[in-house]
């Protein structure tokens, strides 16, 4: 399958998913168990209204979902109180998986869920949505319920509207256009085709997720990708338009230190993809500038983008769900 | 004002009613899973997260006076979900369901306004924090339309099965000029009769309204002439409406009966170097005297009058909104039944007159009220909110009430 046919045959709309009742039925036809996880870090404000809109759309009318669960960073808002109270089910990262150790970032969450989490797909939904509707989950799961080939859905927000001077450019946020996108054009021509490849909205089955390697910090979204396109190629992959999406807008300053996580990650997959060589380390340290007082300030920012290995490499997981590394 | 207490305590759903008898249309509840009426919080606990889910998508749907159709359709849809035999959206726009009694030899009709004051461009987001739920118009009438969306359900999920007919009708073009158009189109063209109506409304749970007292809401209207008047030549529209307002607060009201002019708006002015050629004014008249307010209003006419011919501008009366003073009385079966449900779930009522749905019912002479869901607030100036805590027993009221009605609790008097 080429980029284009790609593009046509596996770019999805939610409303294709819009019969709940059917994808309920063949969920069950195919006895597959799916959780949604949510990760938090102080995210008092909107964690209620996601895990109540879920919970009562995909749960409790329609049982699509088997478990809801936030997997929290350390709040120090109510985030987790508020979750709870709602019926989700709340785990505090660092009180998992202790013999692994304790790692702030969502991607920690993210590796963690694998283990605290019994679905064969795991969909996770950033916690910061304002506008959160149940299409945020189904939309993502629908492809992976509709067909077997694939194994990692992606979603995307902005959608191609017709307007008086032609078509309006489609694509991501600022540093999807101005970094990963050039990147994968450059290196992984295909990947371009995934119209927002750093949206924190995806589902993929446990079956590829276990094997992948989780970057704790800015880099994850880039090295799933990456990881998975290895392993499967672009057949594995399938992407769905969920509309808009509303949520808090970062400073570029704050995107900055992102696009830095990010070209850790991709440079590091590039060298162990054999694409390029590095002749060494590269640096961990990102630095920024502030004036004070009239005058210039250097800011240094350590952003070392640990990764967690895949979990099967992880004893205690294997002697959860079987199988071996 | 606080009604006084007509049976505290245990209200049973199931069985015998307070008279000893059992009704002759009491519904043979007993098999179904409602025990007493204090425990319809707990059996209603469980259907919190997906009353708070409607209620959250109902208020993040902006649906200004005339604009509700997004709102509509979400509830048909809801309705048609829950299995509701009928449910559509009339001539009018309003979103309507209709649930056949098993005997269906009376019509319970269940009405909340779906309307609210929040332009379309205002962002309708609502936050789900532990204790209530925030957003605009949330509580004025978000709540309310979301307890008669998720009605059906409840029913279903409680096994209950009325003997009477229940036709729920999300009514739009309430609010100010709407005048209660969807509500008045409806039952000006009803298939059915109506034995009593239910008019239910966000806040505040213990609201009990089963009287208006009359009302008239109009706009004073001043419109600069292009041409200057032989008199005094032209003046501000606002320096104008300034005297209008003036001699208006100068009418003599009095205490009893109860009367009352409320200046409530005002509009007019674009920029500070330049004098506006038009301004309107908003009031309302309130009184429990119907011919008090024919008085006040004439004198009102008369001002508008002169002031027009004076000051050389084109001024307008126009009262857009009327409603006549009546409603029932605390003695009626319906109000007691209310009272009775509401002190066995906990709740303490509070009485007052209602300018809401209400007036519509007393003018067509159905028996009703109005009843609220929850504890919250609408500020208009700042975020409303709603309580969480205590929706589900005003739910529970809702059913508890259906339940008293639908044993023929509030018969006689209907039948009066």
């Amino acid at each position: 399958m080429n980029a284009e046919q790609w593009l046509k045959e596996r770019t999805y709309h939610h409303s294709d998913f819009w019969d709940l009742k059917k994808m309920v039925a063949e969920k069950e036809r195919q006895n597959l168990k799916i959780s949604l996880c949510l990760p938090t870090l102080n995210e008092g404000a909107t964690i209620g209204k996601e895990v109540v809109l879920l919970k009562s759309a995909l749960m409790d009318q329609y049982p699509l979902l088997d478990e809801i669960a936030v997997i929290d960073s350390g709040s120090t808002d109510d985030t987790r109180e508020i979750a709870a109270s709602f019926g989700a089910d709340v785990y505090l990262a660092s009180e998992h998986l202790t013999e692994a150790g304790d790692r702030r970032g969502k991607g920690e969450n993210l590796w963690k869920a694998l283990y605290l989490l019994e679905g064969d797909i795991i969909c996770y939904v950033d916690s910061d949505i304002a506008n959160i509707h149940p299409r945020f989950v189904y939309g993502l799961l629908g492809p992976l319920i509709e067909n077997p080939d694939i194994h990692y859905v992606k979603a995307f927000y902005d959608r191609p509207l017709a307007f008086s001077q032609g078509i309006r450019p489609t694509g991501g946020g600022r540093v999807t256009e101005i970094l990963v996108r050039p990147l994968f054009s450059l290196f992984y021509p295909e990947l371009a085709a995934i119209i927002q490849p750093l949206s924190g909205e995806y589902a993929g089955r446990r079956g590829i997720l276990e094997k992948i390697p989780f970057p704790v910090g800015y880099g994850v979204e880039t090295a799933m990708l990456l990881d998975i396109y290895k392993d499967m190629g672009m057949d594995a992959f399938a992407q769905c338009d969920l509309d808009t999406r509303v949520h808090r807008n970062q400073e570029t300053i704050a995107l900055g230190r992102m696009a830095f996580g990010i070209l850790r990650t991709f440079f590091n997959r590039l060298s162990s993809h054999e694409r390029i060589h590095l002749k060494g380390e590269l640096e961990k340290i990102m630095r920024q500038h502030r004036v004070e007082d009239g005058r210039f300030e250097q800011v240094i920012y350590e952003i070392e983008e640990f990764e967690r290995p895949p979990i099967t490499t992880l004893e205690s997981y294997r002697e959860k769900f079987g199988g071996g590394a | 004002m606080r009604a006084a207490s007509a049976k505290p305590g245990v209200y049973p759903v199931t069985g015998t009613v307070e008279d000893g008898s059992n009704g002759s249309h009491a519904t043979p509840a007993g098999s179904a899973p409602v025990g007493l009426l204090a425990d319809l919080p707990a059996q209603l606990a469980p259907m919190r997260e997906e009353m708070l889910a409607n209620l959250v998508m109902i208020g993040q749907t902006p649906a200004p006076t005339g604009g509700e159709e997004r709102r509509v359709q979400y509830i048909m849809d809801r309705f048609a979900e829950s299995g509701l035999p009928d449910a559509g959206a009339d001539e009018a726009g309003n979103a309507v369901g209709f649930l056949p009694g098993k005997v269906g030899d009376r019509t319970v009709l269940l009405v909340a306004h779906l309307d609210t004051i929040v332009p379309a461009s205002i962002d309708h987001n609502a936050t789900v924090l532990a204790d209530r739920i925030e957003g605009p118009g949330i509580s004025d009438n978000s709540l309310g339309a979301a307890a008669l969306t998720m009605l059906p359900t409840v029913l279903q999920k409680l096994g209950i099965e009325l003997n009477c007919n229940l036709q729920l009708l999300g009514s739009v073009k309430s609010l100010d000029r709407g005048d209660h158009a969807g509500l008045k189109f409806f039952l000006d063209h009803a298939t059915r009769p109506y034995d009593f109506g239910v008019c239910v409304e966000g806040v505040a749970l213990g609201r009990l309204n089963y009287f208006s007292i009359g009302t008239i809401r109009g706009d004073i209207s001043c419109r600069v002439r292009p041409v200057e008047s032989r008199s005094y030549g032209s003046e501000s529209a606002i320096v104008v409406l300034n005297y209008i307002i003036n001699r208006i607060l100068a009418i003599e009201t009095p205490t009893r009966p109860f009367t009352k002019i409320r200046i409530a708006r005002v509009r007019a002015g674009k920029s500070y170097d330049v004098d506006p050629d038009k301004a309107t004014l908003g009031f309302e008249i309130n009184s429990h005297s119907d011919e008090m307010i024919g008085r006040v209003l004439e004198q009102i006419e008369d001002i508008v009058s002169e002031m027009s011919a004076r000051h050389a501008v084109d001024a307008d009366l126009d009262v857009f909104f009327r409603r006549t003073a009546g409603g029932l009385r605390f003695s009626h079966p319906l109000i007691r039944s209310c009272v009775q449900v509401m002190e066995g779930l906990g709740i303490e009522p509070d009485q007052g007159h209602s300018p809401s749905e209400l007036s519509e019912f007393i003018a067509r002479d159905i028996p009703a009220v109005t009843l609220g869901i929850s504890e919250g607030s609408k500020h208009h100036d700042k975020m409303d909110y709603v309580m969480i805590e205590p929706v589900m027993r005003g739910i529970a009221q809702l059913v508890g009430l259906l339940l008293s009605l639908d044993r023929g609790d509030a018969d006689s008097a209907a039948a009066s």
